[in-house]
């Protein structure tokens, strides 16, 4: 039995010749919210699914509150505890939510009616039309509300903001950070919204065809991690253990580097280098330093900043 | 719960079966006394008691005819429908992680089909039978009594070959028409190799049906073991394959 939420080691999937998951090894401690980012087709949705024995892995363990999810029995156990928002938030059509919650509640012993009423209230949801009927936001939160009522210890949301408008979706955050993130409960969360990721996680791990890039503190990012841009002859691909990605263009390299970014710079300068900016992170520059490395260039990312940084893309 | 989702899952079809193969039986029930007179309908109930074991059979045969075509349609229509819709791409992740084994979702859907399919087999047939015995005052109507159980044993390969081809094609509509295409192709195929291979595939539903049709010369006929022993056995053998199946789907 391991004390980690969420563990895999060697994770791996693959479909055909293709490998959709990559030796992952995570390990995600209880009470945390870890944003799990990637492109599309990263391999995010493909992790999520073998967690919750939808895909069996190609290679590879994982534990889920200790138990294994390639176990029929101990998958019983897991899917008691964890709740699943799935990136398409597709129910029975011709349910009623208020019929879909009384299913639910069949299921689970932990659910709870009260947070369900209260949910349902909060996030404005019509309980008795028919699931084909809403809308897709509608929907969305109907989802929401089956795995936040059932008093899960862990909750997987793939995507779950998708389809609601900005109103709803800082409720649904901010009902996340009040009733589960203060109450310890483990939260494993993939979006393409970096601003959502930034407001509720506190880890994050980004996912690049099936390989984990990164995976370090949100605290950490935001105070450590430097972007370093540097100019000159024969530099270095990569010269420090805490380099996470580096890129060139010419005469040019950007460097994302962890930690000690101005000893970094300085061993740059030591071997002719020209240092042109050492600039913070956000968590979005860092994203997109690292999965589009071939257009860093973008409004927003600290790259566009300074106009010789665009000549490296 | 799931097998109340079964339930108002195909309720519709259900109901829809039920009422229709009722007023049918209701119907071939009582025919034989309805007469035109002066462009007005009249029953005449003194038709019943002429000869009333004649009529009683000939009744009895109308209505098996209709049970045959009932057991076929509420077999592969209900199979079809609570299975279905839920194995198909996205309502699957819903359903699957839920904490019930697939095992347990296949047979609870299973069983559900099979209760309804008893109650379309049932209820239209023995109406029939308490209005004849009512009107004819001949209450041997063993075939009657029997013919909706033995109906039902051999429906239940349709009802398991549905949930199969269901969960092979993870569609509701999918699994319907590859049931449908399975069946037609079989009784083709079965025509076709007959007489000029002199090969003797076993009919579907021949044995016990012809058993039931001489029920006035139960003798005649040997009891269709053979038959409703192959019933039963794909009966059970269809739906553990699609167990299997879906216990090593992916989504």
């Amino acid at each position: 039995m391991s004390d980690a939420a969420i563990l895999t080691e060697g994770f791996s999937k693959s479909f055909g010749a293709r490998a959709a998951v990559s030796e992952l090894n995570l390990r995600i401690q209880p009470g945390a919210v870890y944003g799990f980012l990637g492109r599309n087709g990263a391999g995010k949705t493909t992790t999520m699914r073998m967690l919750l024995g939808l895909v069996r892995p190609t290679k590879g363990s994982a534990r889920v509150l200790g138990l294994d999810p390639t176990h029929e029995t101990d998958l019983m156990r897991i899917l008691e505890r964890v709740g699943f928002v799935p990136q398409c938030k597709q129910l029975y059509g011709w349910a009623t939510p208020a019929e879909l919650v009384r299913m639910n509640k069949a299921y689970f012993p932990r659910w709870s009616d009260e947070a369900a009423a209260q949910l349902a209230q909060r996030l404005e949801i019509p309980m008795k039309t028919a699931f084909k009927k809403l809308s897709v936001g509608n929907q969305s939160k109907v989802a929401l509300l089956l795995a936040l009522a059932q008093g899960a210890e862990v909750l997987i949301l793939d995507e779950p903001t998708a389809g609601l408008d900005p109103v709803m979706v800082d409720e649904i955050l901010r009902t996340l950070i009040e009733d589960h993130v203060s109450q310890g409960r483990t939260i494993f969360v993939s979006s393409h919204h970096l601003g959502e990721v930034e407001q509720i996680c506190d880890w994050v791990g980004i996912l690049e065809e099936g390989h984990l890039l990164l995976e370090s503190r949100l605290e950490e990012i935001r105070q450590e991690f430097r972007l370093v841009i540097a100019s000159g002859e024969g530099l270095p691909a990569v010269s420090s253990t805490d380099v996470v990605s580096a890129t060139a263009d010419g005469r040019f390299r950007r460097y994302v580097v962890a930690r000690e970014a101005e000893r970094f710079a300085a061993e740059l300068r030591s071997q002719g280098a020209t240092i042109l900016e050492i600039s913070p992170l956000g968590l979005r520059e860092l994203f997109l330093h690292l999965v589009r490395k071939e257009d860093p260039c973008t409004p927003g990312n600290a790259g566009a900043k300074a106009a010789p940084v665009s000549s490296f893309s | 719960m799931y097998a109340w989702k079964c339930w108002r899952e195909s309720r519709a079809r259900f109901i829809f079966l039920l009422m229709m193969f009722t007023a049918t039986a209701f119907l071939f029930t009582l025919q034989p006394g309805l007469e035109v007179r002066n462009g007005w309908w009249y029953f005449d109930r003194s038709e019943y008691t002429r000869d009333p074991a004649t009529l009683v059979h000939v009744v009895s045969l109308m209505v098996l005819t209709g049970l045959l075509t009932s057991g076929f349609l509420s077999a592969v229509f209900l199979g079809a429908t609570a299975s279905g819709s839920e194995i198909e791409p996205r309502t699957i992740e819903y359903l699957w992680t839920r904490p019930r084994t697939r095992t347990s979702v296949t047979w609870t859907h299973w069983g559900v089909c099979v209760a309804e399919m008893v109650i379309v087999a049932i209820v239209p047939t023995y109406l029939a039978a308490v209005i004849l015995g009512t009107l004819t005052r001949n209450w041997n109507l063993s075939l009657l009594l029997v013919a909706p159980w033995m109906m039902v044993i051999v429906g239940l390969p349709m009802l398991g070959l549905t949930t199969l081809m269901t969960a092979l094609r993870r569609s509701a509509s999918g699994g319907l028409i590859t049931t449908t295409a399975v069946v037609s192709v079989y009784m083709i195929v079965r025509q076709l190799v007959t007489v000029p291979m002199h090969l003797n595939l076993p009919p579907l539903f021949a044995g016990p049906v012809i058993w039931l049709m001489n029920d006035y010369q139960p003798y005649a006929v040997a009891f269709p073991w053979g038959s409703l022993g192959r019933a039963v056995f794909l009966a059970a053998a269809f739906p553990l394959a699609a167990q299997y199946l879906l216990k090593r789907a992916e989504v």
